[in-house]
């Protein structure tokens, strides 16, 4: 019996089993468990770019991003791009809903930005080279210095010679190539010299956003959805401003993008069409710099009517300006907002749910053998099972969220499967006599592996392709439940074989 | 130590193991015939189910906006009127208990702000606690298609590793369709429950592969590599042991069920509960009609692999 024990304690697969798991444990006291967003709290975003873009404009997309959020001052963030159009941002510490829709927005504020005089574009948000600090002063006027490109700068100021007054037009996300139909007082509005600045003799607005962006801006008056298809054939899509909804079913019946901006209660036609263009201005040329020399450093004056509002206009023609070097279009297409309380109840949760969990089997695996003796065994290497997935988890900082855990679930699920599997194989043979007993062994335990073996190589080929395809959360899943058929084949699963077989007093 | 306690070095109880297979026994003794007509009906059965009654699709695959709301107690329909009529958006409410708190979650279509439910809802419960979500349709459109595939290649990798194991068409095939009709049965189920098919049941889905393999691999082997001495001895310990194993899962996924209030633990355990029932049946049964049938077919090369 002693010699049994000493040469169960000196077999490899159980010193290796000791010794990962106690790495395992020193490795989670060192470096505690890091959390996902959905356990530790925070906001999670995912958003979409315009169109599918190659590797380097998305790496562009997600420096920006970090940078942008940084110079925000938001704390905790990851940014990362999966796929050629998915962009996954994660910030932890995020408490209130508030704070989670503000973040919402200054990712969707990310846009494409242009400048815009006369109806010709003299400039994109690539040509925003620096952008000052913004200042207020004290009767309420404000200023946002900034940069642009010399190239943008000649053209501006050839655009502008003589024309001191005339409005200068910047956009963050216009409806380019679109087909815009709005109700009639929102058309006279536009069409007027509301929008021009010092210079009513300047071209519309209408005029304007016509020549530069190719948007054609028509009158509602009940014509039909197929009418409405047949104007916007050559466009990219149909924006419905201030005209029924039902427009919008109808147009989306005969195959075309549309968009639905109704005006807010309280909306004038003004603040409505500012909304739908993503117009910033118009501001009027300065006498400056409408001399015909090209001028880099300019600046964004306004008036408000108090301070707060002066500060709001500011920062955001500041964030405008700032934002106006990505390259492409995102939309915010899914968030997930968790407080960081409500995070710390999932935990427990998880922790109790575990625990039970494995009570569960323990008392379950006793019941079908009415022996605590291979009960024990068989929940406990699944303990120890857990805990080196965990202690894996923590040594590579791998973010634990909840579908995360449902991976590692599963793996200990399966690990008590084959426990059993082991178990039963070792018990089969009690009627066989000693002699072909060790033989026999040998064989039921091949079996035994063969069955594992067989297993472990279905889950993990169905799990990679999750691991490898899938965007979003599921990547987690996968890599944990991999993870735990690796370890159980390798490590714990030939340790409770020797086990077993010392306790059934097979070896 | 002396050969009297080396005998009683306590092994299971050989007459707990002995009434166990004496209780399934009823299961060897059926005719292959039913074992397979049965399961088929039920495949049938659920097939018809899945075209009158598919699960409808959460709001991570097709779009819309929840809003969690965790320490209140309230009357969902009551509370979706209330939020409906200041809103003036039409939104669904559900209950939901757990250990320690209990909650409402709020279903409204896309668009919705979220924030304004939350305003709405803080009138009457200023303190709970609050978390919400949204998608777009065009994301819900992306992660379901990336669900289908994610599927439809885990099946077709899942079905290429059992063909490599066993390099036998007709176990492999039973297999792989025991498989399948696992996944459909619980998604039958779904739909009659009213669980949602979200990326999070679409993962659990997939750790079907994962479990109902396992006890169809044990079957399988047991049968086609067995050193017992009749098919029906075989049969009865790999049907032992499988029992051994559903129920040690299934007990398992019970109190995670129980005591999780997080809706992705919830939904993956319940459906992973349907999945192992469903496999209960295709393993024990139709995976095994199919296999004594073969086996009493291609008159068995004795008792030696």
């Amino acid at each position: 019996m002693k010699r049994r024990t000493k040469n169960l304690f000196l077999n490899w697969r159980i010193i290796l089993l000791t010794l990962v798991l106690i790495g395992s444990i020193a490795t989670l006291a060192v470096r505690p468990l890091t959390f996902g967003i959905d356990i530790a709290g925070g906001v999670a975003i995912v958003a979409q770019t315009e169109h599918p873009v190659d590797a380097d404009t998305m790496q562009l997309v997600v420096d920006s991003l970090q940078k942008r959020l940084n110079t925000l001052g938001v704390k905790d963030i990851t940014v990362e791009a999966q796929g050629d159009q998915i962009v996954l941002v994660k910030v932890a510490n995020v408490t209130t809903p508030e704070e989670a829709n503000q973040i919402k927005n200054v990712i969707e504020s990310q846009g494409v930005f242009y400048m815009e005089f006369g109806g010709v574009i003299f400039g994109t948000g690539r040509d925003v080279e620096y952008v000052g600090i913004y200042q207020i002063k004290s009767d309420n006027t404000w200023a946002v210095p900034f940069r642009i490109s010399k190239s943008a700068a000649e053209k501006f100021a050839e655009l502008a010679r003589d024309k001191a007054g005339w409005p200068v037009d910047m956009f963050l996300d216009p409806p380019v190539n679109s087909l815009i139909i709005v109700s009639e007082s929102v058309y006279k509005t536009m069409n007027s010299s509301e929008f021009n600045a010092q210079a009513p003799e300047a071209p519309t607005l209408m005029e304007r956003i016509t020549k530069a962006f190719n948007i054609t801006v028509v009158t509602y008056a009940n014509q039909s959805a197929d009418e409405i298809a047949k104007l916007a054939e050559s466009k990219e899509k149909i924006v419905l401003v201030d005209v029924p909804q039902e427009l919008q079913a109808e147009l989306e019946n005969v195959n075309v993008t549309v968009r639905f901006v109704p005006r807010n209660p309280g909306e004038s036609d003004h603040s409505l069409i500012v909304r739908v263009l993503g117009l910033y201005g118009p501001y009027s040329v300065g006498e400056g710099l409408a001399t015909g020399a090209p001028q880099q450093d300019v600046q964004i004056t306004g008036t408000a009517p108090d301070r707060l509002t002066a500060e709001q206009e500011a920062s955001t023609i500041y964030t405008v300006l700032k934002s106006g070097s990505l390259p492409v279009k995102l939309t915010v297409v899914g968030m997930e907002f968790i407080s960081p309380r409500l995070g710390e109840g999932f935990k427990n949760q998880a922790l109790y749910a575990g625990i039970g969990a494995l009570i569960a089997v323990l008392l379950i695996v006793y019941f079908h053998y009415r022996n605590w003796r291979i009960a024990l065994p068989v929940a406990s290497t699944s303990l120890f099972e857990a805990i080196i997935i965990l202690g894996f988890a923590a040594l590579i900082q791998w973010n634990l969220d909840l579908p995360s855990i449902a991976g590692i679930i599963a793996a200990i699920g399966t690990g008590v499967d084959q426990q059993i599997v082991i178990t039963d194989e070792l018990l089969g043979g009690e009627k066989t006599t000693k002699i072909t007993r060790r033989s026999s062994v040998l064989k039921r335990m091949g079996r035994a592996f063969f069955v594992i073996f067989a297993s472990a190589a279905t889950t993990i080929a169905a799990m990679s392709f999750l691991l490898v395809y899938f965007v979003g959360t599921l990547k987690g899943f996968a890599f944990t439940t991999i993870l735990g058929v690796l370890i159980g084949i390798f490590i714990t699963r030939p340790a409770y074989a020797e086990i077993a077989k010392y306790i059934l007093g097979e070896d | 130590m002396s050969k009297s306690k080396t005998k009683d070095i306590p092994t299971a109880g050989e007459a707990v193991r002995a009434k166990k297979r004496q209780k399934l026994s009823f299961l060897a003794r059926m005719e292959y015939k039913k074992m397979i007509t049965y399961p088929m009906v039920v495949f049938i059965v659920a097939l018809i189910l899945l075209a009158i009654n598919f699960p409808t699709l959460g709001i991570d695959l097709q779009g819309g906006v929840v809003v969690t709301a965790y320490g209140i107690d309230a009357n969902p329909d009551e509370l979706a009127k209330y939020i409906s009529d200041q809103i003036g958006v039409d939104v669904r409410v559900e209950s939901f208990t757990g250990v320690d708190t209990n909650g409402v979650r709020v279903y409204a279509p896309v668009g919705t702000d979220a924030l304004k439910i939350i305003d709405v809802m803080k009138v009457r419960y200023p303190d709970a606690e609050y978390t919400h979500s949204e998608v777009q349709p065009t994301f819900g459109k992306i992660s379901q298609q990336q669900g289908i595939r994610a599927l439809i290649f885990a099946f077709i990798a899942m079905a290429v590793v059992v063909f490599l194991f066993f390099r036998n068409l007709v176990p492999s095939l039973t297999i792989i369709f025991s498989a399948l009709s696992d996944m459909t049965i619980a998604v039958a189920m779904m739909g009659i429950f009213g669980i949602q098919l979200t990326t999070a049941t679409i993962a659990a889905l997939l750790m079907l592969i994962g479990y109902t393999v396992d006890s169809n691999i044990l079957l399988t082997t047991k049968l086609l590599k067995r050193k017992e001495d009749t098919i029906e001895d075989a049969y009865l310990a790999a049907v032992s042991t499988g029992f051994t194993m559903s129920t040690t899962t299934l007990g398992a996924l019970f109190i995670l069920w129980l005591i999780s209030t997080s809706q992705t633990i919830d939904n993956i355990a319940i459906v992973l509960i349907f999945g192992l029932l469903a496999d209960f049946m295709n393993t024990w049964m139709l995976n095994a009609g199919v296999l004594r049938w073969y086996l009493d077919r291609n008159t068995v090369r004795g008792g030696n692999e």
